[in-house]
Formats: structure tokens, C-alpha cells, sequence
């Protein structure tokens, strides 16, 4: 049991970090589809770096260098060129799917690296992740940071009257939300699940910024979501600790998706949709042009 | 910008000319081939010679053209699929999950009618090939009709959905063909049990007659989007949905349409790549793979700005790379995933070029007076 906890934390925080780079970007009124491209990538490069130097740093130092690079340029094309913002992400998801699967087959296989050790029993990026998101929750909601940040997710024209460069806030906020999406694919492929595959992220991404929608852009809020998430993740793997030998193993694989859809519809009703439509943020997905 | 004494001027578009659209998409697919050469020469291949194999393979070898033609077809058909809703201005990138609820639909009509058993049996082409093509449209149009329903009537974000709906649909086919599901291989192997040869799609100059029902589908959507009060709903819904609702036209109607006919669409492409291309006929254990192929569909899709017509040549021209990609990466011993590669490139180029779809650009002789109306930035 204690081991089922300790993987479902870990599962949790893959999502945690993933979701928190996106909570961020989106605060500023970028909208990244794409994050399971970014993920994909960051888990990759990392792989294939930690593999190759044989360092664990490394690893995780070029998951996050790759995953700011496409966040960098989630910022250029949408926020520079004024593209549609799910189509940017859209691209770099593709991109991500597509590159990483040239890139990444010939590291086909484990990474046969020792594990990473863990802290009183539970995975390091724990209690990273835990203070990860306290920070994130002080800077958004006690400091000038945070109130520019979210100013310029709420109305980019009046920020940039009072002072605020909108452009360099949402550079700054779409790439480090692309680093911590980098981060949790390393994260993924250096500790979670050290393996190489074809498309192995199969839906983290998609989850993850699902439960930015459900966290009503709340660092703490999201939290819950994603240590609920996996939970869920994890059981959806080993359903024979609750209900042994119901349904085939991958009925069970759909679970967490199901619910996804099941969460996404009690945000979208009415009495959650007037805290919501409070919450979110007012400019988010819409370019913004100085005139 | 400035380069000497010329300044980079960008300007907004107001309207876009179809004739401009064209030179730019082909421009797009010209620079991403240009850029995706690098892929070759870290490769240490001269990417000439990769193209050129990849062209003549592609549409100039017996074996690699009707291999085209039958991967035309599959684009073409998730083209379409995306292009529905999108002209509604809704994304469906469910196209994978779709395509297997039809390959699902189709199987389960072989299953009923006994065409699971061993020695296969033989069984009325005439009555279960239509029966398995509304079996397969029905199961993609039921599982489109889901995410257009939860946007129609929650406003629930159409992409998560569609996405999420892609992975239960995947692990949906996993339970069915593996490990002692329904449709399993009675020989054991996790992969569905191989169609009856009674009911192979009938060949037509050794292609599958699915060509017809791809190129009629663009047609008829083109029709139905030009001419068709419909298709103009449609049209109007993706302009503006609040105007369109101020205009009597139901948004929950709309959503539920596009996402159900888009997913019937994609659904015949399940049909067509499993029971219909020649040395398919099944489901196989490695269905993942063609089903993320679908995404070709979105930049397709895209790049045709939601012409169904413009996505033929474009859906054949991205068949072919696709077949000629998967055959040099055999014949120049590349790795494995040139074709995903390709497709990742070219939809990071299609979305840089998503600037010139919107903004024109000149250079322009500084030093004179020029009147600044219009000029953005």
C-alpha cells in the first residue's frame, strides 16, 4: 500500500508540474494546447542526454533548457506574430509527437541507469513540486510579479498603460512555463517510467491542461486536481489492489479519461461556471496588438 | 526591421484572395521540405537523392503508388473530418479515436454475421459492405457526436475532449483485439481476426473503391459550403457564434452536426484502413501507428484554410511524402519515424507561415514620405 502511495505522489507530480508551467502561462493570457508536445520533448532530449553522459543532471538540465526553447517559441509565434494561439499549440504538440519519434527511436528501450534515490521513502520532485507551487501561489497572488502577471492576463490594454510591457511579461511567462513542461517529461522518462517508447506520454499532456481549466487558475486548487489525478493514474495501472479481476486491464486504462470528461463537465455547469467565468483569465488565448 | 536603406513593412490583411492562399500554402510546403533536408544531411544523406527517391517511389513506382493512393485516401477522409468543424470554428482532433469506433463499427457487423469463424466463411459482399460502411460511419459519428454534444450544450473545450476521447477509444480497441477480447485472432495474437476474403473491398484498377467515397465527400462538402443554407449556417456559426445565435442559427445544433458528420467521416477512414487497403484486412496490433497518421488530417486541413477541394492535391501530395518517407528510411537506412518527422516539421512551418496568411509584408525604400494609414506597427 505504502508503495502505491508513494507511485501514485510520484504520478502526481508529473501532472503537478506540467500543469503549474501552464497555470502560469495561461495567467498570463497564453494558451499552450500543446503542453504534451513540450513534455514529449523535455522527456526525450532528456532521456537521451542522461543516457548518453550517463548524468542525471544533464538529463534534467536539457529537458528544461528544450522545454523553455518551446515555450520561447510558443511566445514568438503567438505573442510576436500573432498566430492563433491553439494553432501554435497544436504545432508544437505535432512537432513534439513527430520529431521525438525520429529523434527518440534508436534510445528504444530502458535507460539502465541506477534510480534515482528517494527521500524518506517518497520521490525528491515531491517536495519540490509541494514547494514549487507554494512559491507559484505566493508570487501570483502577494507580489507586483504576480499582479503584473495576472494583469496581463486579465486586460493586456490597460497593463500596458499602467506601465507593464505586456509583450516581455508573456515571453517570460510562456517560457517558464514551457521549462517546467520540460521538466516534468524528464521527469517522466528519467524517474517515473526510465523507458523509451513509441508515443509513451499517451495523454498526460491533455490531462494536465484539462486540470489547469479545473483549477480555476489556483496554484493549491491544482494541487488537489493533480494528486487526485494520480491517484487515479496509478489505479488505473494496478486495478487489482481495489477490485481484482473486474474488467480487462485496459477498460481500466480508460478510466482516468473518463473522468477527465466527468470533471470538464462539472466545470462547465452553471454553478461552477459563474466562479469560473470569474477566475479565468479575461484575455486568455487572445493576441494582443499595440495600437 | 531594416536592411540598408529598406524597412520591413508589415500590414494587416483585410481580405485574403484564394490565389494568395495558394502561393503562400505552396511556399509553406516548399520552405518545410527545405527545412526538413536537414533531417537528411545529419542523417548524412544528400537530400536531393531522398527526395527524389521519396517522389518516385511515392508516384512513379508499381508498388509505391497505389501504397500512395490508399494513404490518399485515408488523409483525404481525416481531412475532411477535421474540416467540418473547423469551418464551424470548432477543432476536431479526435480523428484517431473516431477512425477506430469505425474500424470497431465495421468489425462488429463481421463479427455478428459469423466472420470471426475458421475456415472463414463465405459471405454476401453485396449485403455486408454497406452494412459495415454505416456500421463504421455510425461509430465514428457516435463518438464525434459526444464532444459535439458536450460543446453544444456545455461549451465544453472541444480539443480536450476530442483528445481525451482518442485514448479511451485507443484502449477501447485494445480490450477488443487483445488478450481474449471479442474480436480477437482465433490464432492467438493480439490482433483482430482477419476478414473473410468474400468481403475485401472490391478493387477498382487495383484500388479500393473507398477513392470514390473520399473524393466524393470533398465535393459534396464543398457543394454543401458554397451552395446549401446549411453550409452557410455552418460558415456563419465559425465567423461568429454569438452572431450566428443572433441570427436564429442553434450553436448547440451546429456543434452537434459538425462533430457527428466529421466524426462519421473520419470513422470511413477507420473502415478504409482496416478492411479495405489490400494486405490490411485487419486490426492490426500496431494500430496506434496509423491512427496518429490521422493527425496529417489537421495540417491538411489547415493548409487548404478549409477548402475541402484544395485539400486533394494537398492530401496527395502529404500521401505520397508519407509512403515515400516510411520507404527511404528502409532503402538509406534512416531511422525509424521519417514520415511522423516529416509531419511534425511541416505543421511547425504551416503555423509560421500562419503570419502571412493574416499580414503582408514589403520592403520598402526608407528616406520617403509615406502616408502611415493602415500601416500596422
Amino acid at each position: 500500500m505504502w508503495e502505491f502511495i508513494a507511485r501514485s505522489l510520484e504520478a502526481s507530480m508529473i501532472f503537478t508540474f506540467a500543469a503549474l508551467g501552464e497555470l502560469i502561462d495561461q495567467r498570463s493570457g497564453v494558451l499552450n494546447v500543446g503542453i504534451e508536445g513540450v513534455m514529449l520533448f523535455g522527456a526525450t532530449l532528456g532521456f537521451i542526454a542522461a543516457q548518453s553522459t550517463e548524468s542525471y543532471l544533464l538529463g534534467f538540465l536539457v529537458g528544461i533548457a528544450i522545454g523553455g526553447l518551446l515555450g520561447f517559441l510558443h511566445g514568438f509565434f503567438s505573442v510576436t506574430l500573432g498566430v492563433d494561439q491553439v494553432v501554435v499549440g497544436m504545432g508544437i504538440w505535432i512537432l513534439g509527437f513527430g520529431l521525438t519519434t525520429y529523434i527518440g527511436n534508436p534510445y528504444t528501450g530502458p535507460l539502465g541507469m541506477e534510480r534515482i534515490p528517494t527521500i524518506l521513502g517518497l520521490s525528491p520532485f515531491f517536495y519540490v513540486g509541494i514547494a514549487l507551487v507554494v512559491v507559484s501561489w505566493f508570487v501570483l497572488s502577494k507580489t507586483s510579479l504576480g499582479l503584473r502577471i495576472r494583469s496581463v492576463g486579465e486586460n493586456p490594454a490597460v497593463a500596458e498603460v499602467s506601465g507593464i510591457d505586456v509583450t516581455k511579461t508573456r515571453y517570460l511567462c510562456a517560457t517558464i512555463g514551457g521549462m517546467l513542461g520540460g521538466l516534468s517529461g524528464a521527469i517522466y522518462s528519467l524517474f517515473y517510467n526510465p523507458v523509451w517508447n513509441y508515443n509513451f506520454l499517451m495523454g498526460w499532456g491533455f490531462i494536465a491542461l484539462a486540470l489547469v481549466f479545473f483549477s480555476m487558475w489556483n496554484p493549491l486548487i491544482l494541487l488537489g486536481g493533480s494528486l487526485l489525478f494520480g491517484t487515479l493514474w496509478q489505479l488505473s495501472l494496478n486495478p487489482q489492489l481495489v477490485l481484482p479481476g473486474v474488467l480487462s486491464r485496459y477498460i481500466w486504462r480508460t478510466i482516468p479519461f473518463v473522468i477527465t470528461i466527468g470533471v470538464l463537465l462539472i466545470i462547465s455547469t452553471k454553478w461552477f461556471r459563474i466562479r469560473w467565468g470569474a477566475a479565468k483569465p479575461e484575455a486568455l488565448g487572445q493576441p494582443y496588438a499595440k495600437e | 526591421m531594416r536592411i540598408g536603406s529598406y524597412e520591413l513593412k508589415i500590414e494587416k490583411r483585410l481580405a485574403l484572395a484564394g490565389w494568395e492562399a495558394a502561393i503562400i500554402s505552396i511556399f509553406a510546403i516548399i520552405f518545410a521540405l527545405a527545412l526538413f533536408s536537414i533531417i537528411f544531411i545529419l542523417a548524412e544523406i544528400n537530400p536531393l537523392l531522398a527526395y527524389r527517391e521519396i517522389f518516385s517511389y511515392a508516384f512513379a513506382n508499381p508498388y509505391g503508388l497505389p501504397l500512395t493512393i490508399n494513404r490518399f485516401v485515408f488523409i483525404l477522409l481525416c481531412t475532411s473530418a477535421f474540416i467540418i468543424p473547423f469551418r464551424a470554428g470548432l477543432w476536431n482532433i479526435g480523428m484517431p479515436g473516431q477512425l477506430y469506433a469505425g474500424a470497431l463499427g465495421a468489425f462488429a457487423v463481421l463479427f455478428a454475421f459469423g466472420g470471426k469463424a475458421l475456415p472463414p466463411p463465405d459471405l454476401s459482399p453485396a449485403i455486408l459492405i454497406p452494412l459495415m460502411l454505416i456500421a463504421a460511419a455510425l461509430g465514428g459519428a457516435g463518438l464525434g457526436a459526444i464532444a459535439g454534444f458536450l460543446k453544444g450544450k456545455f461549451n465544453t473545450n472541444e480539443i480536450v475532449v476530442t483528445m481525451i476521447m482518442n485514448f479511451i477509444a485507443f484502449w477501447l480497441v485494445a480490450h477488443m483485439i487483445k488478450e481474449g477480447g471479442p474480436f480477437m485472432n482465433p490464432g492467438g495474437r493480439g490482433e483482430s481476426f482477419e476478414l473473410p476474403p468474400s468481403v475485401h473491398a472490391p478493387l477498382i484498377m487495383g484500388v479500393p473503391f473507398t477513392v470514390f467515397f473520399a473524393l466524393g465527400v470533398a465535393a459534396l462538402l464543398y457543394f454543401v459550403f458554397a451552395k446549401t443554407k446549411i453550409g452557410y449556417q455552418i460558415r456563419a456559426h465559425g465567423h461568429s457564434p454569438a452572431a450566428a445565435r443572433y441570427a436564429g442559427i442553434s450553436p448547440f445544433r451546429i456543434s452537434l452536426l459538425v462533430f457527428a458528420i466529421g466524426g462519421a467521416v473520419a470513422g470511413l477512414a477507420g473502415y478504409h484502413y482496416f478492411a479495405a487497403v489490400p494486405g490490411v484486412y485487419k486490426i492490426a496490433r500496431t494500430y496506434g501507428y496509423f491512427g496518429d497518421l490521422a493527425f496529417y488530417g489537421i495540417i491538411c486541413g489547415l493548409i487548404s484554410l478549409g477548402n475541402p477541394l484544395a485539400a486533394i492535391p494537398v492530401a496527395l501530395l502529404f500521401g505520397g511524402l508519407s509512403i515515400g518517407g516510411r520507404f527511404v528510411q528502409g532503402k538509406l537506412q534512416i531511422g525509424f519515424g521519417v514520415d511522423y518527422a516529416l509531419l511534425g516539421v511541416l505543421m511547425i512551418t504551416l503555423v509560421a507561415f500562419q503570419f502571412f496568411y493574416h499580414y503582408k509584408t514589403a520592403w520598402v525604400k526608407t528616406g520617403e514620405k509615406k502616408l502611415d494609414v493602415g500601416v500596422y506597427r
